[in-house]
């Protein structure tokens, strides 16, 4: 994200002071040069974090069907069996239906919270104090309270059952586990994003917004026509974010609430990357599925920057 | 505005009515699982499933004890405390002179470095869990608070470098010529004339990385495992939940006490918490 923000920073701000550089290349030392001081953060970044990147990309191509087995060249064995698995097909549409159903219900709900906030109506203050709530809360402490929520005798159930509906098990029965999951995001996920939105649309000029109200523009063509053009390279980059955040981290809430099941209806990618590894100890496997997600989620970057690219 | 848009004809209010609407329905939906789950904790499962959203008829502080007990929960906040508390001195130590370098730096090599760390907002760390899990055990860390400790703040980096750089920038070279003139060395201008201006930066990313650290989940259920002596409350947290027969009660409970540090520093810090939050995504 910050790369696609900071490259357009980057270039203003490299252009902005023309004549300066000059004399300051003429008396410029090593240290100045060198950044010197930014290496330990650097090797230990190195370590912690591209290193492992780096080995999950080889270990894609061994065969390490286990901790205690000395690990052998596959080649592309790996990525064949992964091919051929009907589990990593099943995960793969599992991570498409919670992308493409998601996601774009994420960012317009947002996109709408925001537009109402702005507006200042009574009560904005309250929202927005209510909106920062699921940012705060771990994944565990989330997924604890829906647990208690979504079982067959918890809350949900409670209010349906006057309604008639009633004795779902919403995370045990296979049409409904995905899309529980899918609702445990939305709630987390709508609250923050509408708050980045907001703290965009904040900056819109409210003279522009007057003068189309003036020319007659209702609230629904305000938001559509003014709003989301101008904030749209911004909800570009929250709609990354988002995007990032579903993809990777949703094997968190799959491992609290459903481990993947029942069958493989909540197996998600990035839930199959950790069962690979850590339940069958198939690490092969596992990290060829970890750089096929590495894939996804670069093409996926590409595709939403294309979608939101700014256009003004 | 509010007394102007009720003027305006049913037809262009349509946009505010459908988004008004829709912001309440979201408000009701992050306030109902909240009570519920705080009543929850004062209740035992049958009044539970009888009526989810009643008030409890007391005020009884027994399912917080056997949380407490249970999942060995104080031991577990003092183990979150102490790996926060280290993970964000660890990264402070790291990001501060890091950023001031590369404030300062003028070559390519200082764009280079930034590039990488900017880079880093696209690792997928959590998809390379089990090399890191390797590197744990490479270095006779494994199962261990301090490994935990050492990866964190790595995680934390690319934001913090970002953020304390772009705040860095923002201080005239001129201070820092003059204090070489007198002979400060490098680290003398980081600490005399760069850190004091660079307090909000600092507040923001320690915030940050407080709530980001304090609510880690996969990392230290991997890394540092079940071990009681040395787990965290998040990873404590989880042990309630049991396949057969949930004491709810005593889970809402555990959670409730493991939100309030977080709601604590919340409340406490309000309008620097949300500032920090916000500009956490927009640089990042």
């Amino acid at each position: 994200m910050t790369t696609l923000v900071d490259a357009a920073t980057d270039t203003a701000a490299g252009t902005s002071p023309p004549g300066a550089p000059a004399g300051a290349r003429r008396r410029g030392t090593l240290r100045e040069r060198f950044p010197g001081l930014a290496l330990p953060a650097l090797v230990w970044y190195a370590v912690f974090m591209i290193g492992p990147v780096v080995a999950m990309f080889v270990i894609a191509f061994l065969s390490w069907p286990g901790m205690l087995v000395t690990p052998t060249f596959a080649g592309l064995d790996n990525f064949a069996t992964v091919f051929a698995d009907e589990t990593f097909w099943a995960a793969t549409r599992n991570s498409a239906v919670q992308i493409v159903v998601g996601l774009p219900v994420m960012i317009v709900l947002a996109f709408l919270l925001a537009f109402y906030v702005v507006q200042k109506p009574r009560g904005h203050r309250v929202l927005r104090y209510l909106l920062f709530i699921p940012a705060l809360i771990s994944a565990p402490a989330t997924a604890m309270v829906f647990y208690a929520m979504l079982n067959p005798d918890g809350l949900v159930n409670g209010i349906l059952a006057p309604l008639g509906f009633g004795g779902t098990a919403w995370l045990a029965d296979p049409s409904t586990a995905l899309g529980a999951i899918i609702a445990v995001e939305l709630w987390s996920g709508i609250g923050y994003s509408a708050v980045l939105v907001a703290s965009r649309l904040d900056g819109v000029d409210t003279e522009i917004v007057q003068a189309a109200r003036i020319d007659g523009a209702g609230d629904w063509r305000i938001a559509w026509r003014m709003y989301w053009p101008i904030a749209r390279d911004f909800i570009g980059v929250v709609t990354m974010l988002q995007f990032l955040s579903m993809l990777f981290n949703s094997a968190q809430n799959v491992l609290l609430l459903t481990q993947g099941g029942p069958g493989t209806s909540t197996t998600t990618l990035a839930y199959l990357i950790y069962q690979k590894a850590f339940v069958e100890a198939d690490l092969g496997y596992s990290q060829a599925v970890g750089v096929v997600l590495f894939v996804i989620g670069l093409l996926g970057m590409g595709a939403i920057r294309r979608v939101l690219r700014a256009t003004h | 505005m509010a007394r102007r848009t009720a003027a305006l004809p049913l037809r262009d209010r349509i946009g505010s009515i459908t988004s008004g609407t829709l912001a309440w329905i979201y408000a009701a939906l992050l306030i109902v699982p909240f009570y519920y789950f705080i009543v929850s904790s004062f209740k035992d499962n049958e009044q539970i499933f009888e009526s989810p959203l009643a008030l409890p008829t007391t005020w009884d502080l027994s399912n917080f004890t056997t949380a407490i007990d249970q999942a060995d929960l104080w031991l577990a906040v003092a183990n979150s405390v102490l790996t926060t508390l280290f993970a964000l001195l660890l990264t402070l130590v790291l990001a501060l002179p890091a950023s001031f370098a590369l404030a300062r730096a003028r070559g390519r090599a200082g764009k280079v470095v930034e590039g990488v760390f900017a880079l880093g907002f696209l690792i997928p760390s959590f998809a390379a869990l089990f090399p890191t899990f390797l590197l744990a055990a490479a270095l006779g860390l494994f199962h261990t608070r301090t490994f935990v400790v050492f990866l964190l703040p790595a995680t934390a980096l690319p934001l913090s470098v970002v953020i304390l750089t772009s705040f860095m920038r923002t201080i005239p070279r001129e201070l820092e010529e003059a204090a070489s003139m007198d002979g400060a060395t490098s680290l003398q201008v980081l600490r005399q004339v760069y850190l004091p201006i660079c307090i909000p930066g600092i507040a923001t990313v320690l915030l940050l990385n407080f709530l980001s650290f304090w609510n880690a989940y996969l990392y230290p259920l991997i890394l540092i495992g079940p071990d009681t002596a040395q787990r965290t409350i998040q990873v404590a947290l989880p042990t309630l939940k049991v396949d057969a027969g949930t004491d709810y009660g005593v889970l809402m409970a555990g959670t409730l006490f493991t939100l309030l540090p977080v709601y604590l520093v919340y409340t406490l810090l309000q309008r620097q918490m949300q500032r920090a939050l916000l500009s956490g995504a927009v640089k990042g």
